[in-house]
């Protein structure tokens, strides 16, 4: 009777014959050539073997040698995280850059059951000003926003009064 | 020094002395130091996060900012070694040893002070060694062929597996699959279009940043959110400690030194770099100095001094590989080189007498910014003290807006952002199978380089595989090879290796 003596050998040798497999399996439309003249598929096909023999060895492995358990996997950040991400993404272009970043924050946060919403939600509003003034005022990158062209004017303005305080 | 050594540096200065450049190098070195003390991040995804930004400036002001940010990143890293005993990153675990427990002593300033100082030192021999070897390398490199390539990139790559942590079996699938994903995209000489399943967004090859800061940055949070909350208590520490007395320096200084020519050296090595540099100082210093006044793990001076001379010219030195023959040696190294590629220079034994003075320039930052480092670090040490105690539930948000918008920022495409996700994703899964994802970029890097020159390669051979023997380059780079696999696979030298990690 086969025994898992070490469950990450396991997954981890699934997940690269998994990926050969995908590569192998996706490269059969590429024209392969040959050694004299490689096609697109040669390098490829080539790794994606190796790739999966690797998979195999570590897969023989994990019935054979001990070793440690895969920790157990926190889908709570792992979900918020990537939720707070995906909805910045999509959001970004229909409700700019300030809500966009506030509601990346809110969403992301939720990913500790210990995190204080208050201070969370005003910590999230004054950073996404910031990131106005570093990447948008500052940076000068492109983004649609609700206040960087105030933020910009006002810095403008600030500069020049500075420069001219200078001069005098 | 020979006067064209001299006339070289010169170039240098000038066009890396501009009040732009330097005020570059003086902000990437703050943000670096920034980043590297606060709790969670080391320098790769640090690097990762903050390469948008100097997207927009010009060339030379940008990979400026780069090193500059990678130094202070890695310093920072020392002195949370020191005050806290939790390394902000994998080159500065061994200064935690004796570091921390210099401080419990009571000579936390000193052990700051001599890694400060040992730091500067190195750097600046680290930077004379590249301006001397730079060259002659280049010029070496330029009899290299596509076999030469292909076998360099294969020894380099092999190299960086002993400094992975874990089974070398997994770094090197690891590194493969980084190679696979480097080919995504058209391939630039049938044109096919190579594993895009159909997706515009990928036509053009995976993105870098995506893929690094996904597999980097948000793992990082992930995985930092999932753990307790860590108490950080450092220890407190006043400028006016800082001074190391007589005694401590007459013990660093020699350690310092050995540490400076070891770094220089293992930097230089394809698939070296400051892990390996700090670790082998580490232990040299254990074997030559017979009786320190306190024991190596009590809070020995020499275990501070050496180990991180040997980082930081091993850092500078790890540059020429990249800058003679196009090869990072390092997973940071490769970030370095995605930057480069983003500014649209192809790095490699070219760009020296294509382009001396970002050439020359780089090379003179890389002494600015030690300079700075010193500066900023020995007298800000009481904000750099505050900084540390910063909660990381503070900092996971802004760090989170900062991949968010880096990532977007670059083509406004929100499949970016479900690109990083997806990444961050897999790089999640591979560590928690005992995989670590670090070496995946640089097999990411090399993919589409180490596939051309093989290409190139056998169309020289017709086809005959034998031609990597048959060139004397080649050949001796495969040999270097073969050695490097045998030492992996001996029994003794795996016990050591394991070891050096668990210390």
């Amino acid at each position: 009777m086969l025994r898992v003596k070490c469950p990450q050998d396991l997954g981890a040798g699934l997940l690269f014959i998994f990926i050969g497999l995908v590569g192998i399996y996706f490269g059969k439309d590429l024209t392969y050539g040959s050694a004299r003249s490689m096609g697109p598929g040669y390098f490829p096909t080539w790794l994606s073997w190796i790739i999966m023999g690797m998979g195999a060895i570590c897969l023989f492995k994990c019935f054979t040698l001990n070793g440690p358990p895969i920790q157990r996997i926190a889908l709570r950040p792992i979900l918020f995280v990537f939720a707070g991400v995906l909805a910045f993404g999509y959001l970004i272009e229909h409700i700019k850059l300030e809500p966009a970043l506030v509601l990346l924050v809110a969403i992301a946060t939720q990913g500790r059951s210990d995190t204080n919403q208050k201070k969370m939600l005003l910590l999230a509003i004054c950073m996404a000003f910031a990131s106005v003034v570093i990447f948008v005022v500052l940076l000068g990158q492109a983004m649609p926003t609700w206040s960087g062209d105030y933020l910009s004017a006002a810095f403008t303005k600030l500069w020049s009064l500075f420069s001219s305080a200078k001069g005098a | 020094m020979d006067m064209n050594m001299f006339q070289n540096l010169m170039t240098g200065f000038a066009a890396a002395g501009t009040l732009q450049n330097i005020g570059f190098a003086m902000i990437g070195c703050l943000v670096g130091t920034l980043i590297g003390v606060l709790p969670g991040i080391g320098p790769i995804p640090t690097l990762a996060m903050l390469l948008p930004i100097t997207f927009g400036l010009d060339p030379l002001t940008s990979l400026i900012m780069m090193a500059g940010i990678y130094y202070g990143a890695q310093y920072g890293g020392s002195t949370t070694s020191i005050l806290v005993n939790m390394p902000g990153e994998s080159s500065s675990v061994v200064t935690c040893i004796d570091g921390y427990q210099m401080a419990r002593r009571g000579r936390a300033g000193a052990a700051l002070a001599v890694a400060a100082l040992g730091s500067f030192f190195a750097g600046s021999v680290g930077t004379i060694f590249i301006a001397g070897f730079g060259p002659p390398l280049a010029s070496f490199a330029q009899k290299f062929n596509s076999p030469d390539y292909f076998s360099l990139m294969v020894l380099g790559l092999v190299t960086a597996v002993i400094l992975a942590q874990g089974s070398v079996l997994k770094a090197i699938t690891v590194i493969l699959i980084g190679l696979l994903f480097g080919l995504v995209g058209t391939d630039v000489n049938s044109g096919a279009t190579r594993y895009t399943f159909g997706i515009s967004t990928l036509w053009d090859g995976i993105d870098f940043l995506p893929l690094v800061i996904g597999m980097f940055g948000l793992t990082e949070i992930i995985r930092n959110l999932e753990s307790d909350t860590i108490e950080r208590d450092p220890i407190p520490t006043k400028m006016k400690d800082m001074w190391p007395t007589r005694a401590e320096f007459k013990e660093a200084i020699p350690a310092a030194l050995r540490g400076t020519a070891l770094g220089s050296l293992l930097g230089i090595l394809p698939g070296g770099g400051a892990v390996l540099a700090s670790f082998a100082a580490y232990t040299v210093e254990k074997k030559v100095v017979r009786n320190p006044s306190f024991a190596f793990g009590k809070g020995a001076i020499q275990g501070v001094a050496g180990p991180e001379a040997a980082n930081n010219s091993a850092a500078q030195t790890s540059f020429i590989p990249l800058l003679t023959l196009g090869l990072p040696s390092n997973p940071i190294m490769a970030i370095m080189m995605g930057a480069m590629m983003i500014q649209g220079i192809q790095p490699g034994s070219a760009v020296m007498t294509s382009n001396p003075e970002l050439f020359w320039g780089l090379v003179a930052s890389m002494w600015i910014g030690n300079l700075m480092l010193v500066i900023i670090n020995l007298p800000l040490i009481g904000m750099w003290v505050k900084l540390l105690q910063v909660p990381y539930s503070l900092l996971y948000p802004a760090i989170i807006m900062f991949c968010c918008i880096g990532v977007y920022s670059t083509n406004s495409e929100p499949s970016q952002l479900l690109l990083m996700v997806i990444f961050a994703a897999f790089g999640y899964i591979l560590i928690r199978f005992g995989c670590e994802p670090a070496p995946m970029v640089l097999g990411f890097i090399l993919g589409p380089l180490m596939e051309e020159n093989l290409r190139r390669s056998m169309v020289l051979s017709r086809g005959d595989p034998m031609i990597f023997l048959q060139r004397p380059i080649s050949a001796t780079l495969l040999f270097l090879t073969a050695c490097v696999v045998a030492l992996i696979v001996l029994p003794s030298f795996r016990q050591t290796r394991e070891e050096a990690f668990k210390e």
